[in-house]
């Protein structure tokens, strides 16, 4: 078997990365459905997305290795608030100050600090005591922010609030993204937690959940951009989760102690 | 954005909502995966499942009952009142709740064949029948005894409450109930799981030790929602009423 492709990456590397390309990500799917006048590029949202939850899943699994008492599940459920109310507070603001364009960069700047006093208070007034989890939160926050603006992105096709609320908000399609962008965020640590955890497995477990999400947020825009901006999501998300399943599949032959074939039940005991 | 009297009130009304979610998740018997395998007291499932479960029955039931409201021959001058909404959201929570218990008492007791016992005290308090007898070796506990169910009725009309009192400021604030609806789901989900986290995963109801940490689940949950309330009063209708 070919050697399979592993990676390793710092958490302050790895957070540069998500931060510079969920934000640069979104930025430049509004600049090309501008220039080319169409929303066929709102995928590019979804792909930011990405970005955001590759470093939401790694301070998951930063935070929640030292155990929280409550499962995995209930963090990325956190994230996944914050960013909700972020979001539209961002965005709502953004456009009462005049500048719509800069509603990410309010949603995120807010989302950061928030993180941060509910890691404060998790630390210090409930007596958690674990060392990452003022950055850990911080980090979850602005991740679960930016994959919900970059999938809102992908179902309304723009950054205006008018926009994203008449078509994810007042649809219900933000429960969508709530529930599919939380389990891309929470799940990788959930199906891979235990002592052989390793960093590149978890991750790339991360992007594939992310691509299924991309699958449904597609579908939500087939009914808000019309057929081909949704299809096109479709594919390019179905792509994702394809390149990644394989990649997350070798990884985990990598790591298991041995791989064997069953074969089928035996005729006694169907 | 404008500040008035109201949006003092609204403020407060979103705290106080917080606050009541934050602890009235203190009072849902929650087992969390020992309970769905019959090895601890409480409901098989995690406290944020729960804490959502009540809170949105809270908030579809406030809802309706402000639907309702709005249909009246007098509502252009009566407008809302908030006590009817309230004890809708609460009711409506606490059905839920209790449909969930209840449910869940049938397939302990017929389908896992469990006694129901609490390894928490010596004696139920309500019913005083004796506990420890009861309690298999290598459990903490098993099904839903009475004194869990009514702290559980009681957790969710705290819940249901707060869902309320949250989202009817909200409404009032920016005039779009699917938004509101999914910005108190935002604040619940931030209070219950700083509750969650302040119970450790599990809990049994107000006769469990672990109860007497409520006060630091509220100075967590009063900081935060205050934070998330300072930014739901200032997010104000742009166009269109959206």
């Amino acid at each position: 078997m070919a050697a399979v492709r592993g990676f390793k990456i710092e958490p302050k590397q790895l957070r540069i990365y998500g931060l510079v390309g969920s934000v640069v990500g979104i930025y430049l799917a509004v600049i090309l459905n501008a220039v080319t006048g169409t929303n066929i590029f709102s995928f590019v949202g979804a792909l930011a997305a990405l970005f955001g939850v590759v470093w939401g899943a790694n301070a998951v699994r930063r935070v929640c290795a030292y155990g929280i008492g409550t499962g995995v599940p209930s963090i990325g459920m956190l994230s996944l608030g914050m960013g909700t109310v972020a979001v539209l507070f961002g965005l709502n603001i953004a456009e009462q100050l005049g500048v719509g364009m800069l509603g990410v960069i309010i949603a995120l700047v807010y989302s950061l600090v928030f993180g941060y006093v509910v890691g404060l208070i998790a630390n210090r007034v409930m007596g958690f005591n674990i060392p990452v989890m003022e950055e850990g939160l911080t980090d979850l926050s602005g991740a679960g922010t930016m994959a919900i603006l970059g999938w809102s992105f992908a179902i309304s096709g723009s950054l205006g609030y008018v926009d994203i609320v008449k078509d994810v908000f007042n649809t219900g399609f933000l429960a969508i993204i709530f529930i599919c962008g939380g389990l891309a965020i929470l799940h990788p640590f959930n199906a891979n937690l235990g002592p052989d955890e390793k960093q590149d497995r978890t991750l790339v477990n991360g992007v594939m959940v992310g691509g299924l999400s991309t699958i449904a947020t597609g579908v939500c825009a087939l009914l808000t951009l019309g057929l081909a901006a949704g299809m096109v999501q479709i594919v390019v998300g179905f792509a994702v989760w394809y390149y990644f399943y394989v990649w997350y599949f070798r990884l985990a032959r990598r790591d298991a102690a041995a791989v064997v074939g069953t074969g089928l039940l035996p005729p006694s005991a169907l | 954005m404008s500040f008035d009297i109201n949006t003092v009130i609204y403020f407060l009304e979103i705290v106080v909502g917080g606050l009541l979610v934050g602890i009235g998740v203190h009072f849902v018997p929650v087992g969390g995966a020992p309970a769905a395998m019959a090895q601890a007291t409480g409901i098989g499932t995690g406290t944020v499942q729960l804490a959502a479960g009540s809170g949105l029955t809270g908030l579809l039931s406030a809802g309706l009952m402000m639907h309702a409201m709005s249909l009246s021959p007098t509502f252009a001058t009566d407008g809302y009142s908030i006590w009817p909404i309230v004890a809708t959201g609460a009711v409506g929570a606490m059905i839920m709740m209790d449909a969930t218990m209840l449910t869940g008492s049938w397939i302990y007791a017929y389908a896992v064949g469990a006694p129901f016992a609490s390894a928490k005290v010596n004696y139920d308090p309500i019913t005083g029948f004796s506990q420890p007898p009861y309690v298999a070796p290598g459990t903490v506990g098993q099904g839903i005894p009475t004194i869990c169910f009514v702290s559980g009725t009681i957790g969710a009309a705290m819940g249901g409450i707060g869902g309320a009192m949250i989202y009817f400021p909200l409404v009032l604030i920016n005039h779009n109930p699917a938004m509101s609806a999914i910005f108190a789901i935002g604040i619940f989900m931030v209070d219950a799981v700083l509750a969650s986290w302040n119970i450790q995963g599990t809990i049994e109801g107000f006769h469990d030790p672990k109860f007497k940490k409520w006060p630091q689940a509220f100075k967590a949950c009063l900081v935060s929602t205050v934070i998330l309330a300072v930014v739901a009063v200032l997010i104000t209708p742009i166009i269109g009423g959206v």
